[in-house]
């Protein structure tokens, strides 16, 4: 069997991504009503569009990767490795230790740095550039919400979607499920599916979308009960189009905006339960959560090491600030009554 | 209303048992009993340690009724949990239920006041919000509120130990006492840090439950009736918006008793979440699955409390 | 608080206008932003009471159990090891540690019987008591306390060889004559008559014949007869799992009708008693009534006096001062848990613990130029610095197939360059503030058979060595010629807190210099043991503390018996090396001297060219004190010392007060920001209506 390499198959994704995007931008410009949302979007959250778009490129940039290009002397990767744009931007700038933002000396102890002044964030304990791990962080983050959604939000549609219009059996099965499934606290029920699955990427994503389809999928089964009783429903069904096309041309195209509400703020949950997760030991590797865990004793540290716990903190917090600010936004523009505040 | 609420009840019960089958193939399918004693017992013991520790912790069964219908751990599972025979903690072998009688105490003592005051906190706030709505201090305060829910909880906790608890020293940086005079300067910082968390959300949240209510037809004509601004938020806007308000105070009630988690553990409360925390460290599955029960029971029952109670707050709800 | 919950209380209620519920936010407000100057306090004890010398100490996780047939932890031990007393105890201030008696008259008498025989006598001293307790009347006698007889710890080996009780300790014991038969009498008596395990314990033990080689002649009395020679058993009895136990307290305390279990009520015969016992909180100890030392002063057992020898230091530390008063000094100790060290350190700054290791991130405040620093010694804290008894090291699994055994010379020269590649000195230096001595071998400073001029070459950073054994051991440039890609090795660590991750990360990207790619596997504890018990494991880290002070409690790490996969011992890189064993095991059973230095000598040779192991560290323990503690001396193995300290509780009080004047100006700042921001918008509101 032939293996496909990581880094390959991270450069398919991405370009798949550019793609989809593309295609998205090209459907939405084509669509009056999803155009002018567009525009007005853009009007209102010019700023925090362009940071989260900003975030989006790094992570993409981070995903594109290849192999060859490393100069001989580089010791601090490997052999024949695959670098992504990011990791060859930061080729060669660890150091030996803590060194504070654009310094020339080590934190502690006073030696001479390598790259003295080259680094606005410093050094984190094992003398690697924090700005580096911190534009790392925004393609895992991104990874986070992305996957998760990807997981969630499709269970969410197939069993919402199902019971809103079918009804029936299925409706009082998903309904008991959702029920079930709701009533569990959700932080105990992320980690013991952790605990259970073990860790790593996949599995934290797996469970973040198994605790947060519930809300989703509750809020699409009412909208399709609403959308099912609509006349040229009825009329689809009348002419007899099958159940099926009905669902994919009259039902789905009327929850794209709760779909596309619905991902941007459960975005922002996702990242921050990581960071709990992170807390407890069980989240994903070069997080912003797990920088800032580790950060969180360094700012104990005397003289104090602030520029981790600033770095990893602020760069999660621009990025759950914009992606609130634009699912507000997103929110008033597409959908001004339907949903409320998620309580 | 007698036929609703006995089938609202009868539809608990069944959530409670879904609960119970998803907490059984989480912990005991997915995590064997073999795993759990080996975890509890540690390296060198021998087999026979191994299943007299499950023979004295009730594990030495099949898994499923169709293995022996007589003895299995289904349904010991559901016999035990209905009947709140938790037995003994996975990790140290104390009964769970004492260790539950006694934390029920400090959990209580955080999250009331913390529940409390952030109703007390949150309904002025989103009142003056509301109030001033269009106005700078709505702005600002709309701001504020999601610079606040943007902040990760574990900065604000480590944050106000560096900051209250070591740099002004107003209050011990962890630990409880039950004395009623020590109580309040250990409650004092998880309190402040725990409103400070939750209340961007909470403010949030009732500005937009007031500002649907203050658009609505009766606001209008008593408006133009001249009643006063102030009058109208308190008396017309606020009882009207009750039943939202009253809805998320409900749901919170379960949570009560399962604690806060993050809160307790880092800042040393005894209580309920302080001991989940303990137990997923430990691996002490028993325990776990436990508060997941007690958790889902106080869940499911505080939604039936919700629905019972909305007739009874809004004459406008009636049960068919 | 309490002001502030009840002003807003009032508001729910309904308040007639909407400038009163104005009002009543603002003095809310105003409450809870003064609140911090009326309760304000961080001291987190009640008053103690007047004259009382209380010592305050903290936990991280209550031990799983306090019965000392089981408890094998440092945390369990800081109980146990005051509740409990000991046969044997080391010297407080003797450096290296020395065995003294503890409840005996005399160290053991050691008689050569022949055949590879030894018996060891113990003469127990006369009128010694166990703490009151009522598990003594519910048993049948008619006061709470009774005399301990030489039959208690025969009770108690008992105990250790019952294979219900679990002990992890039974290996050692084997060494006794009739230990393991002992057991298997009683499992095959309990598996034959079900009835018999429904009488008391102590009854089926008596039942069965007790063990062979444990004879009490007398009340006072105890002879253990080894069937081989191991020197090493002395050391087990200044250990409590050779206490001696009553059998009213196992018999009374199961756990039934609301009785505790004995895990969690230990009923002993130490300086000590545990009054107070909360997991999840906290304990209290409180001195003992019944303890031989409080009872009879008039003896000057040397358990029970402070000791008069010590070095320079003890003298400068006026520890010498102390000399032949008579124990214990602090009346009882406050324990609370304290989950965070950052929290624990900070309130030992405060004043409100007594002392203190120092945490990592506030090392440099603390230490300066390898001593206090200015604002510490200014604070009258004190330093104590040890080596401890204990080694870390990266093993490799043996058994495996690319850095194992399998492939001989290939994986021997691997594992030489993966040691060469390790610069523990900046391990230390970054993530232990230099805190530790370079292993050169398993044996620790302190231990017999460390030689202080022994220097491993494979235990310092070499690259240009390290990259050439590569070259020899088939994976120039760290290139696997199987897969073109850099040779790619797992690490499996059981530490998954990012900060456990990123000290797993310092090896890694030390390997990565010399080309090699090592994946870190970080598992709970649990999942780690399951991969060592399977065998499926190649590099991992792992850390031994010593029981005993003898250098066979290290080198045993690496015998072939206590191989991991195999036989589930503790030899987790399952070394297995024939003239290594057999050097083990002649020098296990030799007394100190030149054969057994020599025999040392030769392992850590093996060692050194076959590398199972890459050596580390030990530990330095730096330990902080303040100004009103006497008499803390590490000892480097856990061993109960509470009795030796002593406080000055008035000093105490005075520093605690000045040390925590409360900063309040902050409170009033954010009060008046909130006004400022609120109050235009009021008056623009006011001026509307009008």
């Amino acid at each position: 069997m032939m293996q496909i390499e990581p880094y390959i198959f991270s450069n398919v994704v991405t370009l798949l991504l550019i793609l989809g995007g593309a295609f998205v931008a090209r459907s939405v410009s084509r669509e009056r009503l999803w155009r002018e949302a567009a525009v007005t979007l853009w009007t209102r959250r010019r700023f925090a569009i362009v940071v989260v778009g900003l975030y989006m490129t790094i992570g993409l940039f981070d995903s594109v990767a290849w192999k060859g290009g490393i100069p001989e002397d580089a010791i601090d990767v490997l052999p024949n490795a695959p670098l992504t744009l990011v990791d060859r931007a930061f080729l060669g700038t660890k150091e030996a230790s803590y060194s504070s933002p654009f310094a020339s000396v080590e934190f502690y102890g006073g030696s001479a740095l390598k790259h003295p002044g080259s680094h606005p964030f410093g050094t984190d304990i094992l003398g690697r550039d924090v700005l580096y791990l911190s534009l790392k962080g925004a393609r895992v983050a991104l990874l986070i919400g992305g996957l998760t959604s990807l997981i969630a939000i499709p269970l969410a549609l197939i069993f919402g979607v199902g019971a809103g219009y079918f009804g029936g059996r299925f409706d009082d099965f998903v309904f008991f499920l959702i029920s079930t499934l709701a009533s569990m606290p959700g932080i105990l029920l992320l980690i013991a599916l952790i605990m259970a699955m073990g860790r790593g990427t996949l599995s934290v994503c797996i469970a973040l979308g198994v605790t947060s389809w519930v809300g989703f999928c509750r809020l699409t089964r009412a909208e399709t009960l609403k959308l099912r009783e609509l006349d040229y429903v009825y009329a689809a069904r009348a002419l007899g189009v099958p159940e099926f096309r009905i669902v994919l041309r009259h039902i789905l195209p009327n929850l794209a905006h709760l779909i596309v509400i619905t991902f941007v703020l459960m975005f922002s949950g996702l990242v921050l339960s990581e960071a709990v997760l992170a807390w407890l030991g069980i989240g994903v590797d070069g997080s912003w959560g797990q920088m800032i865990d580790g950060a969180r004793d360094e700012l104990s540290r005397d003289p104090i090491i602030w520029w981790n716990l600033l770095a990893s903190g602020a760069s999660l917090f621009v990025l759950i600030l914009a992606v609130n600010a634009v699912g507000d936004a997103i929110r008033d523009v597409l959908d001004p009554r339907t949903l409320k505040e998620p309580s | 209303m007698g036929a609703y609420v006995i089938r609202r009840l009868a539809y608990g019960v069944g959530v409670i048992v879904g609960v119970l089958f998803l907490l059984f193939l989480l912990f005991f399918t997915v995590t064997q009993p073999d795993d759990i004693a080996r975890r509890a017992l540690g390296e060198k013991v021998s087999v026979e340690v191994i299943e007299q520790w499950k023979v004295n912790h009730g594990y030495d069964r099949p898994l499923w009724p169709w293995q022996d219908w007589d003895d299995n751990l289904l349904f010991e599972h559901y016999r035990r949990m209905l009947t709140f025979d938790f037995g003994v903690s996975d990790a140290d072998d104390s009964p769970i239920i004492d260790r539950i009688r006694a934390g029920v105490g400090p959990s209580l003592s955080l999250t009331v006041p913390l529940l409390v005051l952030g109703i007390l906190g949150g309904i002025p706030l989103s009142l003056l919000v509301a109030f001033f709505r269009e106005t700078y201090i709505d702005r600002t305060g709309v701001f504020l509120c999601v610079l606040a829910m943007s902040v990760s909880i574990i900065l604000y906790i480590v944050g106000a130990q560096y900051l209250i608890g070591k740099v002004l020293r107003w209050y011990p940086i962890s630990g409880f006492d039950a004395d009623l005079l020590m109580l309040p300067r250990f409650l004092a910082l998880p309190i402040i840090v725990g409103l400070l968390s939750g209340i961007g959300g909470d403010v949030r949240f009732y500005r937009t439950v007031f500002l649907e209510e203050s658009t609505r037809d009766f606001i209008r004509t008593a408006r133009a009736k001249g009643a006063s601004e102030p009058r109208i938020m308190t008396h017309h806007v606020l009882r009207n918006a009750l039943i939202p308000i009253l809805t998320r105070v409900v749901l919170a009630i379960p949570f009560l008793f399962t604690g806060a988690l993050l809160l307790e553990a880092f800042f040393g409360i005894p209580g309920l979440g302080s001991m989940t925390f303990d137990a997923i460290q430990a691996n002490d599955f028993s325990t776990l699955r436990t508060m997941v029960f007690i958790g889902s029971l106080a869940f499911v029952l505080g939604q039936i409390a919700t629905d019972l109670s909305y007739g009874l707050v809004d004459p406008r709800v009636r049960f068919e | 608080m309490r002001l502030a919950g009840r002003a807003g209380g009032d508001e729910v209620r309904g308040l007639p206008s909407a400038n009163a519920s104005l009002h009543v936010g603002i003095i809310a407000g105003l409450a809870f932003l003064l609140s911090p100057l009326l309760g304000c306090s961080n001291d987190p004890y009640p008053p103690a009471k007047e004259g009382e010398k209380v010592l305050y100490s903290s936990f991280i996780d209550a031990p799983r159990t306090l019965d000392p047939a089981t408890a094998y932890t440092t945390r369990a031990h800081a109980i146990t090891g005051a509740v409990y007393d000991t046969l044997l105890k080391y010297h407080f201030l003797k450096r290296p540690l020395e065995l003294m008696p503890g409840l005996v008259v005399a160290l053991p008498e050691r008689t050569e019987l022949g055949d590879g025989r030894v018996r060891y006598r113990f003469e127990l001293r006369e009128d010694l008591l166990y703490a009151d307790d009522e598990c003594f009347r519910l048993a049948g006698l008619d006061r709470t306390t009774r005399e301990v007889v030489s039959q208690d710890v025969a009770f108690q080996l008992s105990r250790i060889a019952d294979p219900e009780v679990g002990s992890p300790v039974i290996e050692p014991f084997s060494n006794i004559l009739g230990f393991a038969e002992f057991g298997q009498r009683l499992t095959a008596r309990r598996e034959a008559d079900p009835k018999f395990i429904l009488r008391p314990v102590h009854e089926q033990y008596a039942a069965v014949g007790g063990i062979a080689g444990v004879v009490t002649p007398s009340i006072q009395v105890l002879e253990i007869t080894l069937h081989r020679a191991y020197p090493q058993i002395k050391y087990w009895f200044a250990m409590e799992f050779t206490t001696p136990v009553p059998w009213e307290a196992v018999l009374v305390y199961d756990g039934k009708e609301g009785r505790p279990r004995f895990d969690d009520h230990p009923v002993g015969t130490g300086p000590y008693v545990l009054v107070e016992y909360d997991k999840q909180a906290r304990y209290v100890l409180e001195r003992s009534p019944n303890w031989y030392g409080v009872r009879h002063p008039e003896w000057k057992a040397p358990s029970a006096v402070f000791p008069s020898e010590g070095d320079e230091e003890d003298r400068r530390a006026g520890r010498l001062e102390y000399a032949g008063r008579s124990l214990p000094f602090i009346d009882r100790v406050e324990v609370r848990r304290e989950k965070e060290s950052i929290p624990r350190f900070n309130k030992f700054l405060q004043g409100y613990y007594d002392a203190s290791g120092i945490i990592k991130e506030s090392f440099d405040k603390v230490i300066q130029e390898d001593a206090l620093s200015p604002e510490m010694v200014a604070r009258g804290i004190s330093l104590g610095k040890s080596v401890a008894l204990d080694v870390f090291y990266i093993g490799f699994n043996l058994d495996d197939g690319v850095v194992g055994r399998g492939r001989g010379e290939r994986s021997r020269k691997l594992r030489q360059a993966m040691s060469l590649a390790i610069d523990v000195e900046e391990y230390l230096r970054i993530f232990m503030n230099g805190r530790g001595v370079l292993a050169q071998s398993p044996i620790p400073p302190g231990i017999y058979g460390y030689r202080p001029e022994y220097k491993n070459p494979y235990t310092r950073v070499d690259l240009d060595r390290a990259r050439t054994l590569m070259v020899e051991a088939g994976y120039p440039g760290g290139i696997d010629p199987t897969t073109g890609e850099a040779l790619r090795l797992t690490f499996d660590s059981y530490d998954t807190s990012t900060a456990g991750m990123t000290q797993v990360r310092f090896y890694t990207s030390a390997w990565k210099q010399i080309g090699i790619d090592v994946r870190i596997e970080a598992t709970n504890y649990n999942q780690f043991q399951e991969k060592l018990r399977n065998g499926a494991y190649q590099v991992f880290q792992f850390g031994w503390v010593a029981d005993y002070p003898d250098p066979e409690n290290f080198f045993f790490l690496l015998w072939s018996e206590m191989g991991k996969s195999k036989f589930g011992g503790p030899n987790g890189a399952n070394f297995s090396n024939a003239a290594f064993d057999q050097l083990f095991e002649s020098m296990k059973s030799r007394e100190n001297g030149p054969r057994r230095m020599e025999e040392i000598r030769e392992m850590t040779a093996i060692l050194e060219h076959e590398r199972p192991w890459i050596e580390l560290f030990h530990r330095e323990d730096y330990s902080l004190y303040h100004g009103w503690v006497r008499n803390v001396k590490p000892m480097g193995i856990s061993a109960p010392t509470y009795q030796y300290r002593d406080i000055d509780p008035a000093r105490r009080k005075a520093d605690r007060l000045d040390w925590n004047k409360p900063i309040v100006w902050p409170a009033y700042a954010l009060f008046a920001a909130g006004v400022l921001i609120v109050l235009p918008g009021i008056r623009t509101y006011l001026k509307e209506r009008q």
